[in-house]
């Protein structure tokens, strides 16, 4: 019997490919992993804290810390030598570090907006912190991830963390009903991408996308896989006609949690989406993929108009960026080609996630301090009581609208600019009329914060938090550094 | 021979799948979900897949099966009374219809696809230790996957502390917290 184990052991040293321990204890794999083991290190560090009696005071210094050491080897791919590592399904570069810090930033946004910000939830706070972070993990392995396999187990990664999320606040109906919903919804979401990569798989004999041949591209099998991976994909980015579930999610979620998932979420599904539509699409996608971005403009524009509650109006304007974006992704079978695709999808993202990120950012701090859902009419005449916020949101508003000065604008202004150079002359011409639709209802909220009178019996508190204002003005900041300086950003990326 | 065995299996699976969702009784539904991981076993063992079909059997239809009845058993779930009520509503005639263009759309994908698609082999003699092999499957999980291989751990860590949060009493005093 020993000796069978023995021969048991042997084999498996064989099967240890030459030079794959070389390989996985190499500086280059270290590198291309460091985020994500920091952000994995950092979650075993956040179970530890809850148990062990005494540490729960480190908690927060956990997650500071751990976001800062990712940040920190994130930092160090940004200008490295690209990095393909384990037989080519993960990549480490300048883009997936930008989007890994881009996380890491969104993450950090939501977590502080979170403070304080739970009542009856507060026993919680721990596995709060510990469901965020294994989320931001997710995102990091999404965006590294070249292979259809990887980005799946990212994807959960990211997915089952956000419906608890989504849940949390178990005491309201809402939150429960909005957590139910996207359960449902991504499960079968989920699902649809399994089928896809098993179809893509059939045809092509590979899940990796460095190891597909070009000549299989065109075959049925993979083109109806593809189709599959891109309908699930768009769910989670929340692009027609799989968008129905985000205004009902964004409003019933928790608003940290909201801003976490309007920014983060849709972030990460984009920066997979460009590298999987340069792998996998054929060059004939083109139209139909631009078609179904201006319709999804269109719907998202419209429909955000209607709306009162602001969480269900930036809903429905994260709709319509995930239509411009998606321009980007059109063009990118055009000349441009994926890297400059992917350029003009990291910075549109940036400016977003800042952008948003703030946006609901200052709608979760009106909605904890005033403890009722935040409307156009609750907001009106914030301009004089509270002049800080009301600038930022208003300024917030403007970038999302895309007027120049702001990272919006040059957001807009590279993706149009992306079409144009591939031929979509008249989709461009077409969505930059939706944008300017758009800016009715961006506008609307800024007259109701400055020019309206304050509606009688809805008292507006006039204290602002700190650490919340600290935040948003932190997002403005970043807004108008990247409409302002953009040349910093925009040179790293070369 | 094979064929036949695969049609029947698959037949079965999406008969006993459709059984977990309308049946009544949570223990039938259990039951019926071990009839599809039995069916699903079958089909891998048809294809060549003996080490899944084993570790299927296993897992799912041992260790889960036997969590999900203990944990209706605990529970006493075993009341179909309470679940009337939503069915109604559930089931009616745009839901099902909705259902069944979605499915009858994804199965004419696929059919489509692969009657078009030149790579469909024909059958061939299978290897006599089954195509995954756990030489192979080992090779596979600790080379190229092992990043997404740790990361399901870390999915599984996840998971589980997302069934505490949903899971536990609500304003339940922290233990430890006040001490």
């Amino acid at each position: 019997m020993i000796a069978a184990m023995i021969q048991a052991s042997t084999t498996t040293a064989d099967i240890m490919k030459a030079g794959l321990m070389e390989e996985i204890f190499s500086e280059r794999t270290l590198q291309a992993t460091g985020p994500f083991m920091a952000l994995s290190f950092g979650i075993l560090l956040l179970v530890l804290a809850e148990i062990v009696p005494g540490l729960q005071l480190l908690r927060k210094l956990i997650f500071i810390a751990t976001l800062g050491v990712a940040g920190w080897c994130a930092w160090k791919t940004i200008g490295a030598p690209e990095a393909w590592v384990f037989e080519d399904t993960y990549v480490a570069n300048s883009t997936t570090g930008w989007w890994t810090m881009l996380f890491l930033a969104a993450t950090f946004i939501a977590w502080l907006f979170g403070q304080r910000y739970y009542k009856a939830e507060s026993a919680l706070e721990g596995e709060h912190d510990l469901l965020m972070m294994s989320a931001c993990a997710g995102m990091v392995l999404m965006a590294g991830s070249r292979d259809l396999l990887v980005f799946f187990v990212g994807l959960e990664l990211l997915s089952v963390p956000l419906y608890t999320l989504s849940a949390f606040q178990r005491s309201r109906r809402e939150s429960v009903e909005a957590g139910l919903k996207y359960f449902v919804l991504g499960a079968f979401a989920a699902a649809t991408y399994l089928f896809g990569s098993a179809l893509v798989y059939a045809g092509t004999g590979t899940l990796t996308f460095k190891a597909i041949n070009p000549a299989d591209l065109g075959g049925p099998l993979v083109i109806a896989g593809a189709a599959l991976i891109a309908a699930s994909l768009f769910f989670k980015v929340s692009v027609f006609p799989f968008h129905m579930w985000v205004p009902d999610v964004y409003q019933g979620a928790p608003a940290p949690v909201t801003t976490f998932m309007a920014t983060g979420t849709k972030a990460a599904a984009f920066a997979f989406l460009v590298p999987a539509a340069a792998a996998l699409l054929p060059y004939e996608s083109k139209h139909l993929a631009a078609v179904i971005a201006l319709v999804t403009m269109a719907v998202g524009n419209f429909g955000a108009l209607v709306q009162t509650d602001l969480k269900r109006l930036l809903a429905y304007s994260g709709v319509a960026h995930a239509g411009t974006l998606l321009l980007a992704i059109a063009a990118l079978q055009g000349e441009p080609g994926p890297d400059a695709a992917m350029r003009a999808v990291l910075f549109y993202m940036a400016a977003y996630v800042f952008t948003a990120g703030g946006a609901f950012g200052l709608v979760t701090m009106l909605e904890s301090q005033t403890g009722r859902a935040v409307t156009i009419d609750s907001i009106k005449g914030l301009a004089a009581k509270r002049p800080g916020i009301a600038a930022a949101l208003a300024l917030f508003m403007l970038s999302l609208g895309g007027i120049p000065a702001t990272g919006g604008f040059l957001g807009k202004y590279l993706v149009f600019s992306l079409a144009v150079r591939s031929d979509l002359l008249v989709v461009a011409l077409i969505g930059i009329v939706l944008s300017v639709v758009a800016l009715a209802y961006y506008l609307r909220v800024i007259v109701a914060l400055y020019m309206q009178p304050e509606m009688d019996g809805k008292p507006v508190p006039t204290q602002a938090r700190a650490l919340s204002g600290l935040v948003a003005f932190a997002c403005a900041v970043m807004v108008l550094a990247l409409g302002l300086v953009p040349a910093w950003f925009l040179d790293s990326l070369r | 021979m094979a064929n036949a065995l695969f049609y029947l299996m698959a037949l079965l699976s999406v008969a006993s799948a459709l059984g977990v969702v309308l049946a009544k009784n949570p223990i039938q539904c259990v039951l019926s979900l071990l009839g599809s991981f039995f069916c699903l076993a079958t089909i891998y063992l048809l294809a060549g897949f003996q080490f899944i079909a084993a570790a299927q059997i296993l897992v799912y239809g041992g260790a889960i099966m036997v969590l999900f009845l203990f944990v209706i058993m605990l529970l006493n779930l075993g009341d179909p009374g309470t679940a009337d009520k939503t069915d109604a509503r559930m089931f009616s005639r745009p839901n099902v219809a909705a259902v069944v263009v979605v499915a009858a759309l994804l199965l004419g994908v696929a059919v489509y696809a692969v009657k078009l698609s030149p790579v469909v082999h024909a059958a061939q003699e299978l290897p006599e230790r089954g195509i995954d092999t756990v030489h192979g499957l080992a090779g596979e999980m600790f080379g190229r996957y092992l990043l997404p291989f740790e990361a399901v751990s870390l999915l599984l860590l996840a998971t589980a502390i997302a069934v505490v949060v949903l899971a536990k009493r609500e304003r339940s005093p922290k233990r430890g917290a006040k001490s």
